[in-house]
């Protein structure tokens, strides 16, 4: 089952055809014009390169973030085009369930943290589990020392992964008991993102196309403006 | 100026050499043709299916003005938001109403600017990947062209040369079209652009957002002379100013207020209406006297204001000058005249591949 993955939630955008029996062709930036740039051009760069085409995909997996609201608008609006052209079904994962899954093999609690802008962090605690991993609490936005805070108040040894951790390391490390991922792993990559639709697709556990949406987590400036207006009012 | 339509000219050269090398598609004339296009440059959501040059199979358009009404304005994250979730219905539904696949499509035409950089970048990020999937050109569109393009869908006899207005909410341009892709931009707005100051307007006396409509359908019992509003920057140009205007109006309302009388909004509304649309059709029969232009044209979501339509039609008449705009379904955004464009460009032999991005402050010339 050939696989094409589009994660662009994080300033890595990366792209990767892959199938049950491994990956085929790989292609990630961190840095340039945009997720809008990178894309199909990589896309079609790898198709040429390992005489594929799009007929030849059985699906489209793409990383619904939380992360930058732009780069998850491109990755979602193209995935969903293009499983649209080719009645393909869609996948979508968590981009933090992706760098989670990549450094699965520690006892550790696992906590990816992407930079949110703003001073604050996308993070969540995963456990590894045989096979892969579990997620143990829901997906926060929130400042650094929330972090840091949660972290002391479960009492467990941590894994800090991702570009978050590593932008945010002098106030993390306070902590005792974290460990930091290498800067290898500060992005999620479409690669594991291949690797964890395929036992979804295998079970036909697709997403809708018209109701995949990124993972915003935040709602826009005027709403939340909105709505301290009315409870001014209110009060 | 003068340096600007050199450019274009040899741009516009460039270009017409290119047409002959390159083959068209085998078995698609240019009455066959199916052109695709997509508009995602503010608040709607649009997918339309065109064969040929002004056969109109599909025009579905999705607003989230909905979402923007308690807000005054369009607000871009939450118009970004809905663009991700409306535009693969759209198209589907485009295709749907057309009774055709997307494998059917010649070429796809999608909006890259001007516009709100959040929304332009969904309908620019679908239209690559339909291109690059179905392997058809890319025929990237600049929004304000394809609103003067909105004309070749109705009125089988409108061609360049012409002068016209653009008018909506986001922009007021009055526009020389010399041929085809090759423009000079007479005067533009110098602050709100006309559907704006509608906006700003309506707030004023109370009616709520979009403006346009509702002072239009209020203006319809009142006297457009009850007051005499100012008529901004007569003398000067080609150039328009409303911010004059909103703040007589305002000025207008607090001494009404302050005296103790009534304000008839009715009156008012006319009369406001009459200030916009009185210094738009002189300027825009004006340049085409200066020009020597014989067809005239108005465009965007303010050409469906009732009084501007009847004063322009009097004036044209009045001077000889052929006019032309189109049915409101295609004077709000709409893909449709997106599409249109892009048939235009297609048969000129202009392609583009998958290396386009969107360009919020794409100007016309
Ligand atoms: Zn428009």
């Amino acid at each position: 089952m050939l696989v094409l993955g589009i994660e662009t939630s994080t300033p890595a955008a990366s792209v990767t055809i892959g199938s049950e029996q491994g990956i085929i062709a790989s292609s990630l930036v961190t840095r340039g014009a945009g997720p809008g740039d990178f894309i199909l051009p990589a896309v079609e760069f790898m198709m040429e390169q390992s005489g594929l085409s799009y007929r030849n995909l059985s699906a489209i997996a793409v990383g619904l973030g939380p992360g930058l609201f732009t780069g998850m608008r491109v990755g979602v609006a193209t995935a969903k085009t293009m499983a649209q052209a080719l009645s393909v079904p869609i996948v979508g994962a968590s981009s933090l369930d992706l760098l989670a899954f990549d450094v699965r093999y520690s006892d550790k609690l696992i906590c990816p943290v992407f930079d949110a802008k703003r001073s604050e962090v996308f993070f969540a605690f995963y456990r590894q589990v045989p096979g892969g991993i579990t997620r143990e609490t829901s997906f926060t936005v929130g400042s650094p020392d929330r972090l840091v805070a949660e972290i002391q108040g479960s009492g467990e040894d941590f894994l800090l992964v991702g570009n978050g951790a590593l932008l945010y390391k002098d106030a993390l490390e306070k902590v005792d008991k974290v460990e930091f991922g290498s800067m290898a792993y500060a992005f999620p990559r479409a690669a594991s993102l291949v690797e964890l639709a395929l036992p979804r697709l295998f079970m036909e556990d697709y997403d809708r196309l018209f109701d995949i949406e990124p993972y915003y987590m935040r709602r826009s400036d005027a709403e939340i403006n909105w709505d301290r207006g009315m409870q001014r009012k209110k009060a | 100026m003068n340096g600007d339509v050199a450019a274009s000219l040899l741009s516009e050269f460039d270009l017409e050499t290119e047409t002959e090398t390159l083959p068209q598609p085998a078995g698609s004339s240019q009455d066959e043709l199916l052109v695709l296009g997509i508009e995602t440059s503010c608040d709607e959501t649009c997918a339309s299916i065109l064969r040929g040059k002004d056969n109109v199979l599909a025009n579905v358009i999705s607003s989230s003005a909905d979402l923007h009404r308690r807000y005054g304005g369009v607000v871009p994250e939450v118009a970004s938001r809905a663009h991700v979730q409306a535009m693969n219905p759209a198209i589907a539904e485009a295709l749907r109403l057309a009774d055709l696949t997307l494998w059917d499509m010649n070429a796809i035409a999608v909006t890259v600017g001007p516009g709100l950089v959040g929304s332009l970048v969904v309908g620019v990020a679908a239209a690559k990947a339909l291109a690059s999937v179905l392997e058809v050109p890319l025929l990237p569109i600049n929004h304000l062209e394809a609103h003067i393009y909105a004309n070749f869908l109705e009125h089988p006899d409108f061609a360049p040369p012409a002068v016209g207005l653009i008018v909506s909410g986001g922009h007021s341009l009055l526009v020389h079209m010399q041929a085809h892709g090759l423009y000079d931009v007479l005067g533009e707005t110098l602050d709100d652009a006309a559907g704006e100051a509608f906006d700003k307007v309506a707030r004023y006396l109370g009616l709520g957002y979009p403006g346009g409509p509702a002072i239009d359908q209020m203006a319809l019992g009142g006297n457009k002379r009850a007051i005499n509003f100012p008529r901004a920057v007569m003398h000067r140009g080609y150039d328009f100013s409303f911010s004059g205007l909103k703040t007589a109006v305002q000025d207008y309302l607090r001494k009404q207020e302050e005296q103790g009388k009534e304000v008839k909004l009715e009156d008012v509304c006319a009369s406001f209406q009459e200030a916009v649309v009185d210094v738009q059709v002189h300027k825009t029969i004006k340049a085409a006297q200066e020009l020597m232009v014989s067809t005239v044209f108005v465009s965007g979501g303010v050409a469906s204001n009732s009084r501007l339509r009847e004063l322009m039609s009097a004036m044209c008449a009045e001077n000889d000058l052929r006019l032309h705009y189109p049915s409101p379904e295609y004077c709000t955004d709409n893909a449709a005249m997106v599409a249109c464009c892009g048939h235009f460009r297609y048969i000129r032999g202009i392609r583009a591949d998958s290396s386009i991005s969107a360009e919020p402050n794409l100007h016309l010339a």
